[in-house]
């Protein structure tokens, strides 16, 4: 008899009920761990006990070891379903706190320059009469500023429902290198006009495809970051080449650096409630950078942050161009 | 002087954006006529002449388009159109409709104030020199010589190709209005947008502004709007 030459006669049950569990443990839902478990019971009970090569469910021993197995078949099945929904919800989890974060990110912060702007309406309605000319041009620029300011977070938010709106592919168009960078300085210069920057670019026309309006969005972006939180930066470099058909572009400073401990978390849009106390263009440095990742992982690039060993920090995206 | 005010058309439904234009127009010196809706802007427009209209696009009665429409139909009046709407095709859609010009809300007095006055010259120009490039076409340091076809910058001529002259004394006839790719296509090539052309007229393009010594991000002579045209600064 071959069961013999296994050697494992009494323990014969005991591999039944270990093939049960490994179908149950690798397949989805309760389908066939039942069936394996059926199928176990039939056989052991049919070919390895007594009476053998007869079924015989009369004998109590044989019962329970078919009940025990079934009884195994769905639990384990029930315990891995759970564990798999588990990770599917934990995924869509992550998502919606991002999403969350960034929602009570914005919000917060789209009352402090509406308080400064509704003030400022009022007080000069009120009392402009008994301003002096400087005190109503203080609040004038406050008013200036604060709103270019939730022009950018409104860009920014605007920039994530193109992409959020999930169905909706980036549509990539072929986009002149050179024409992208005179955009995006143009429109940096209107905010920050005192600000030189450097540019380095190939003298060879490039192109890459691109949503411009979303790559014009992250270089403002990272540009805008250098100049609000590099603080000492005395040089400012936006420079693009290219490795085989991929562009890399590289906005350089020569400022304070960013704190390590952040590196990891910048581009998450995180928003811990220690980031509360500090002033409100930090956190937007947050939210914009997570922008930007979103903007660069929707076009299939990579990007990245690192201090420099000089001083300065150095923010790296990569595209691909055209063949 | 008053009878010499340039006029212009404003039609806006918001009021606040309305009275703020107004005001913005008003101070720089140009005579503004106010309308809510699309209905009340034909007859205005009809009765009044402007010289020039500024038109939201998101009106009330009807699209802003149509308006573009009417006004296009026995005029040359330039229209600048507002527009919240940040998507090139719509930017497009108006361009190719009629419009000479766009600004994106929110902007500044600074950049409105610009584009009027680069739009009324732009009218003057070619009312002045007749569909035919004749005589010279001067704007800072660049002049170009239509009927020796030369270009020159600081009185030294610049070598442009048959082709870049061409698509340069295009965008000089339509000075301070944003010419799409496939206006330009169509003007210099004939055709249609065909798979590449916008792509040849990138690189035409970019020769021409590398000619004309134009730097990224400087205030250079040919304005480009990515994803939508090129414009002749003035």
């Amino acid at each position: 008899m071959f069961q013999y030459s296994f050697g494992v006669w009494e323990h014969i049950t005991t591999v039944f009920v270990f093939a049960v569990f490994l179908i149950s443990l690798l397949t989805d839902g309760y389908l066939y761990g039942v069936i394996a478990a059926f199928i176990g019971t039939i056989s052991v009970n049919y070919a390895f006990t007594f009476p053998y090569f007869a079924l015989n469910f009369t004998i109590p021993v044989n019962l329970i070891s078919g009940l025990v197995m079934i009884a195994i078949a769905v639990l384990t099945s029930a315990l891995t379903t759970k564990l798999k929904n588990h990770e599917a919800t934990k995924a869509e989890s992550e998502k919606e706190r991002m999403r969350a974060n960034l929602l009570r990110a914005v919000s917060h912060d789209l009352r402090t320059p509406l308080t400064t702007i509704y003030g400022s309406g009022t007080t000069l309605l009120e009392n402009g009469d008994a301003m002096t000319e400087e005190q109503k041009n203080m609040i004038i620029t406050g008013i200036k500023e604060d709103s270019e300011w939730l022009i950018r977070m409104v860009e920014n938010l605007l920039s994530i429902t193109r992409i959020d709106s999930g169905q909706i592919k980036i549509i990539k168009t072929p986009t002149v290198l050179e024409e992208l960078i005179d955009s995006v300085m143009l429109k940096f210069k209107k905010r920050f006009s005192a600000q030189k920057v450097e540019i380095e670019i190939p003298d060879d026309m490039i192109i890459i495809p691109m949503d411009a309006i979303l790559i014009e969005q992250v270089i403002v972006n990272i540009l805008e970051n250098a100049v609000l939180h590099a603080e000492g930066m005395t040089c400012l470099t936006l420079s693009v080449f290219t490795i085989g058909n991929r562009a890399v572009f590289e906005i350089k400073d020569d400022g304070c650096g960013i704190d390590q401990k952040r590196i990891e978390s910048l581009f998450c849009g995180d928003y811990t409630p220690e980031d509360e106390v500090v002033d409100s263009q930090k956190k937007n440095a947050g939210i914009g950078l997570s922008v930007c990742a979103t903007i660069i992982k929707a076009h299939g690039g990579d990007i990245k942050a690192e201090n420099l060993k000089d001083g300065g920090a150095v923010f790296r995206f990569t595209l691909d161009t055209e063949e | 002087m008053i009878q010499n005010k340039y006029k212009i058309l404003l039609v806006e439904d918001e009021a606040n954006i309305r009275n703020l234009v107004a005001t913005m127009l008003d101070t720089a010196g140009y005579q503004t006529i106010l309308a809510e809706s699309c209905s009340i802007a034909k007859a205005l427009f009809t009765s009044y002449l402007p010289d020039l209209v500024i038109l939201d696009l998101g009106l009330p009665d009807m699209d802003g388009m149509d308006l573009l429409d009417f006004v296009r139909k026995d005029s040359l009046t330039p229209i600048i159109v507002l527009s919240a709407r940040t998507n090139e095709s719509d930017k497009i859609s108006a361009l190719d409709r009629g419009a000479n010009d766009y600004i994106t809300k929110p902007f500044g007095s600074g950049e409105l104030l610009a584009r009027v006055r680069a739009a009324l010259r732009n009218n003057r120009f070619s009312a002045d020199e007749g569909k035919l490039p004749g005589g010279r076409f001067t704007h800072k340091e660049l002049v170009i010589d239509y009927d020796a076809r030369q270009v020159f910058i600081n009185e030294e001529e610049i070598k442009l190709t048959q082709t870049e002259y061409n698509i340069l004394a295009l965008l000089s006839e339509n000075c301070g209005k944003m010419m799409t790719y496939a206006s330009i296509i169509k003007a210099i090539w004939g055709s249609c947008v065909q798979e590449g052309s916008i792509k040849k007229l990138q690189v035409n393009m970019a020769n021409i502004r590398k000619k004309l010594g134009d730097k990224p991000g400087e205030a250079n002579y040919i304005a480009n709007e990515l994803g939508v045209g090129y414009r002749l600064n003035t």
